[in-house]
């Protein structure tokens, strides 16, 4: 379906070639900042809060794919989290399949959950499509927790046999770990950024903007939903099956809960949803606060580090509701967006 | 499973569906007024029982009696959050819609940690009160007291919620749901009506909360054992619907029961979510929703 | 003038760290000190704290290690806790636990009573090759997994259902009135399912039926229904295993039914926390509960009095069992590493195995610590209590008892 952008959304369309170009290269010079960044740090704490900070950078931008740039709010995106990561523990455990190809086939089945649940869900306005995609993330929940075959409440416990690439299995080094999550994270971004340039992308942001109108430029909506889930679903698939193989243990409980779903969620808001950097700008914000305030508070075991949290993510939506992002306004974009008339 | 036994799993059930009910009533009221997502309910809930177990030990006040104290309490709570958090969330000029849901969330952290300093993680609860572990046997059927306050008190909140909605301000209410733009129209100030109606669901679920003090156990992750069952109730029932939260609450109570005494225990939250799918499909406002 | 009294300063400074750190024998302790199970985080931190200060001081309490005055075999080095918040996730403990043992240096760990926590802090400290001391983690996997460092000395789920079998085979010949049914209910986490997993096996196995087997959602606003199942299904004994909350709502809910069963044994956790006794008040009468602690055995147990006096004026209340469990736990792990005489991760794993400790060194009713090859220390002898007017009592086995059970199983 070929999708002829009136004049209104070409406006501007050198700058934006221009704006996204620079993007691609500001992408690609901290790739490389980043593969670089671990090899002075011994710390095996810093290593584990970069690790995380990596993997739900990518894990917000999957979700930033569907909530971000295509509107849906999901707050139940834990269940493709699990989804992938139980799969692919599964095929290791079972089957002996390695997790380096095991986790493609646990984000092909977050795919296919995402597309399950967008189906009958997509119908549905703002707040009554997130609260049942919280609703449909507990029912996954309670039902992992319920059936024996992938270990129910137990959960699943991945032994350590030996060091292996393919398997993704080393001693005490984190530093594979890091390499894995910098290229999830990179990957996650890479496609969002080719979305975003794309027509689904124009599509999407008509959507967003105005659901009537957009119908008038002859976008096939469901269709292009559809899409972004299954996008979505397939990256925080592939994130879970990392994430279960770095931790070595998964239950329902730390795979599959609502919090976990709003954790995903959190970075893109804080740092700009529907942008291309809000939702690394907000890991490495929120991730090493999080864990920081734990360590270094949570000893107290007075409620003080969740009072600090609670405040920060209080301030940070109010002060700066565009997301982090807004922070950083280079020349020409605050000119790009009043073109655009961006009020969403 | 003979008939006594579905008879008081449904009795049973009814009863807190009602709670869930209130719970939900406030919730729709602050949804159905300016579409707010308030993440925060659970945590208010909670609140309200740490007030009515401070309360409690400080007088001896039975919780029933406190109910017009929490309710004044919460009410006073709900405007200062709306003045101090709301109000700044609705007025960006970015994401209205995801800075509430967040706004809310971090607050509903920030409340857990702040009742933990307070108070420490310890369980708390209200024993020695009136009604307290007294139960009444009717019909054959066992009802335990404090529950059976809790609904009929669940129903007088209903009743003074709709007689709200019939006063100068109820309608102010409704108009402003309606069409909150316009009404400044007609001299009605928004603002002030927001503050009011946030004041008015916090007094709700707070009334809520000082009925479930005097027979649940009170501690700071309380809340959460209820607020998602109340976000279920008020989509169930449709946003913005006092008489949906209360035929959802009473749907979802009964529904909860039959699914533990039918089928597996464990998973009656998940007959509860199916039968919300279902109706989603079927009427995708929620049975009596008008948003 | 300035310069010299920097470098006094710096070397009085560099002596007092020196020294501090010659004396410092540095624990990590990670327990869930915020989140759903920080009241037990919380009173696991009272408890390794008054250990420690029992270890450190010198408030001269009968029993290994009373004496004070630091551990005698390392010139008095006295015992440092650092505690660690672990919030109930198993990554978080994971990361806390590697943090304690690559940034602070900590020579052991201590933990962690939720066992899915356990199970990834074991996994750390046995690729870092650190001593793991499961103070209080009950699932029976935990030390069948191969690993070689963790060393659990609370008894796990079947050995307490073992016990549980055993007295009411016992209850059925004293009494002439043997239990021939059984209900399990149980929570739907990691606990439950072990714990009645282990209890239905061993019901078949005494020829005992299991009429009701009720799984129920942990913290569940209501339990009613769960309860009426119970009630229906009319078993002889009812077995729960459940979290404090979750056991409040059972008993208050089987009053609201009238419901009262020949006997109620349950898996410790929530049962026998103070805060369920609280609660609940008299309706909790007549309730039995497996324990790893008896806080009356104060006839074989001198040392219960004084270390009781010292949990009870900071948390505000009685010694319970799992705080009775770190403490022991705390016991056990600062004596290897005095016997072992040394920091050295190797020689303080090499005492461990030889720990052979009585029990009346310890405030514990067991016959002692000795562990065998998974690590799991098999003389730990658990009792069953009974709730009399408020209280728990030991009432088996026999030689421990103080008062006599009451069974009402027709």
């Amino acid at each position: 379906m070929e999708l002829t952008a009136p004049v209104s959304l070409r406006l501007g369309h050198s700058a934006t070639i221009r704006r996204r170009q620079h993007a691609l290269i500001l992408g690609a010079v901290l790739i490389v900042a980043l593969g670089l960044l671990p090899l002075p740090i011994h710390d095996v704490y810093t290593q584990n809060l970069i690790i995380l900070t990596l993997l739900f950078a990518g894990l917000a931008q999957a979700w930033n794919i569907l909530g971000g740039y295509c509107g849906q709010i999901s707050l139940g995106h834990a269940l493709y989290f699990g989804i992938g990561g139980y799969v692919s523990t599964l095929l290791y455990l079972r089957l002996g399949i390695p997790p380096t190809l095991g986790m493609f086939v646990g984000g092909a089945f977050g795919a296919m959950a995402a597309l399950l649940v967008g189906w009958p869900c997509f119908r549905l306005s703002g707040h009554y499509y997130a609260i049942a995609t919280v609703v449909i993330g507990e029912i996954g929940y309670l039902l992992f927790l319920n059936w024996d075959f992938v270990g129910g409440a137990n959960g699943l416990y991945i032994p350590f046999k030996g060091e292996s690439l393919i398997a993704l299995q080393f001693r005490t080094s984190k530093l594979p770990f890091h390499y894995a999550a910098l290229i999830y994270a990179a990957a996650c971004w890479f496609i969002a950024w080719v979305v975003e340039g794309s027509r689904y992308g124009f599509a999407w942001r008509a959507v967003k903007d105005d659901v009537v109108a957009a119908r008038s430029l002859a976008v096939r909506i469901f269709p292009s939903k559809m899409l972004a889930a299954a996008l979505s679903g397939l990256l925080t698939g592939i994130g879970g099956a990392i994430y279960a193989q770095y931790v070595g243990y998964l239950d329902p409980e730390s795979m599959m809960s609502g919090t976990l779903s709003i954790l995903i969620a959190l970075p893109a808001v804080l740092g700009g949803v529907g942008t291309l950097w809000g939702p690394l700008l907000g890991a490495a914000v929120l991730t090493p606060v999080s864990e920081l305030l734990r360590s270094y508070l949570g000893g107290s075991g007075r409620g003080v580090d969740l009072m600090f949290y609670g405040a920060l993510i209080m301030a940070v939506s109010l002060a700066r509701p565009a997301g982090l992002v807004s922070l950083f306004v280079w020349p020409g974009q605050a000119k790009l967006r009043r073109r655009r008339g961006d009020a969403a | 499973m003979t008939f006594h036994v579905v008879a008081q799993v449904a009795l049973s059930g009814l009863l807190m569906g009602l709670i869930y009910a209130l719970v939900a009533a406030g919730l729709s009221l602050i949804f159905g007024l300016m579409d707010v997502v308030n993440f925060a309910h659970g945590e208010l809930l909670m609140v309200a029982m740490f007030a009515t177990f401070v309360i409690f030990q400080a007088t001896g006040l039975d919780p029933l009696l406190q109910l017009p104290l929490v309710a004044i309490l919460l009410f006073g709570l709900g405007v200062a959050i709306y003045r101090g958090l709301i109000a700044r969330a609705l007025s960006v000029q970015f994401n209205r819609g995801m800075v509430q849901i967040f706004v809310t969330f971090g607050l509903a952290i920030f409340l857990r940690g702040a009742v933990q300093f307070v108070f420490g993680g310890d369980f708390r609860s209200i024993s020695g009160s009136l009604l307290g572990d007294r139960t009444l046997h009717l019909f054959g059927l066992f009802v335990p007291l404090p529950q059976m306050a809790a609904g009929i008190a669940s129903l007088i909140a209903f009743a003074g919620l709709l007689l709200i909605s019939r006063t100068e301000f109820g309608k102010a209410l409704e108009a402003t749901r309606e069409d909150r733009d316009a009404v400044a129209l007609i001299g009605i100030d928004r603002n002030k009506i927001f503050a009011l109606g946030w004041g008015l669901g916090a007094a709700t679920v707070g009334v809520a909360g000082a009925l479930l003090a005097g027979f649940y156990y009170i501690s700071p992750n309380v809340g959460a054992n209820f607020a998602l069952i109340a976000y279920v109730t008020v989509a169930l029932g449709g946003f913005g619907s006092l008489l949906g939260a209360l035929v959802a609450g009473l749907l979802i109570g009964l529904v909860e029961a039959m699914t533990a005494l039918f089928l597996e225990p464990s998973l009656k939250q998940v007959g509860v979510y199916a039968v919300y799918l279902l109706v989603l499909m079927l009427r995708p406002r929620g049975l009596f929703g008008t948003i | 003038m300035i310069r010299l009294v920097l470098l006094a300063a710096s070397a009085l400074l560099f002596a007092a760290s020196a020294a501090q750190a010659a004396d410092d024998v540095l624990i990590g302790a990670i327990y869930p000190l915020t989140g759903g199970g920080s009241q037990a985080g919380l009173d696991a931190k009272t408890a390794l704290t008054v250990e420690a200060d029992v270890i450190n001081g010198n408030h001269n309490i009968p029993g290994l290690l009373g004496k004070g005055g630091g551990l005698p075999h390392m010139g008095g080095a006295k015992i440092k806790i650092i505690f660690a918040d672990h919030q109930g996730d198993p990554q978080k403990a994971r990361a806390e636990a590697e943090r304690l043992i690559t940034q602070e240096h900590v020579v052991a760990i201590i933990g962690s009573y939720q066992s899915s926590t356990a199970a990834t802090i074991s996994q750390v400290t046995d690729r870092y090759e650190i001593p793991y001391l499961s103070a209080d983690n009950s699932s029976p996997t935990l030390t069948r997994r191969g690993l070689k460092w963790i060393f659990r000395t609370t008894p796990h789920d079947e050995m307490f259902s073992e016990v549980m079998f055993q007295f009411i085979k016992d209850m059925g010949i004293k009494t002439g009135h043997p239990a021939k049914s059984v209900s399990v209910i149980y929570e739907d986490t990691l606990f439950g399912s072990d714990s009645s997993a282990v209890q239905k096996k061993l019901a078949e196995a005494a020829g005992i039926k299991v009429v009701g087997d009720i799984r129920y959602r942990a913290s569940s606003p209501s339990l009613s229904t769960e309860v009426q199942r119970l009630q229906a299904a009319n078993a002889d004994v009812v077995l729960p295993s459940s979290y404090t909350s979750d056991a409040i709502l059972m008993v208050k809910g089987m009053n609201d039914l009238g419901y009262k069963p020949g006997a109620i044994i349950a898996q410790d956790a929530g049962f026998l926390e103070p805060n369920f006794l609280n609660a609940v008040g008299p309706l909790a009468d007549g309730v039995l509960s497996r324990s790893s602690f008896s806080l009356d055995a104060t006839a074989s147990r001198p040392v219960i009095a004084p270390l009781n006096a010292l949990y009870s004026s900071l948390a505000g209340r009685p010694l319970s069992d799992a705080a009775a469990r770190e403490i022991v736990g705390l016991q056990v792990l600062a004596d290897a590493i005095d016997r072992a005489g040394s920091t050295k991760p190797e020689d303080i794993r090499k005492a461990l195995i030889a720990t052979n400790i009585p029990g009346d060194q310890t405030l514990m009713p067991w016959k002692g610590i000795k562990f065998d090859e998974t690590g799991q220390n098999i003389l730990g002898t658990p009792v069953i209590m009974q709730v009399k007017d408020g209280v728990y009592h030991t009432v088996w086995p026999d030689d421990v008892a103080t008062v006599k059970p009451v069974w009402n199983v027709k």
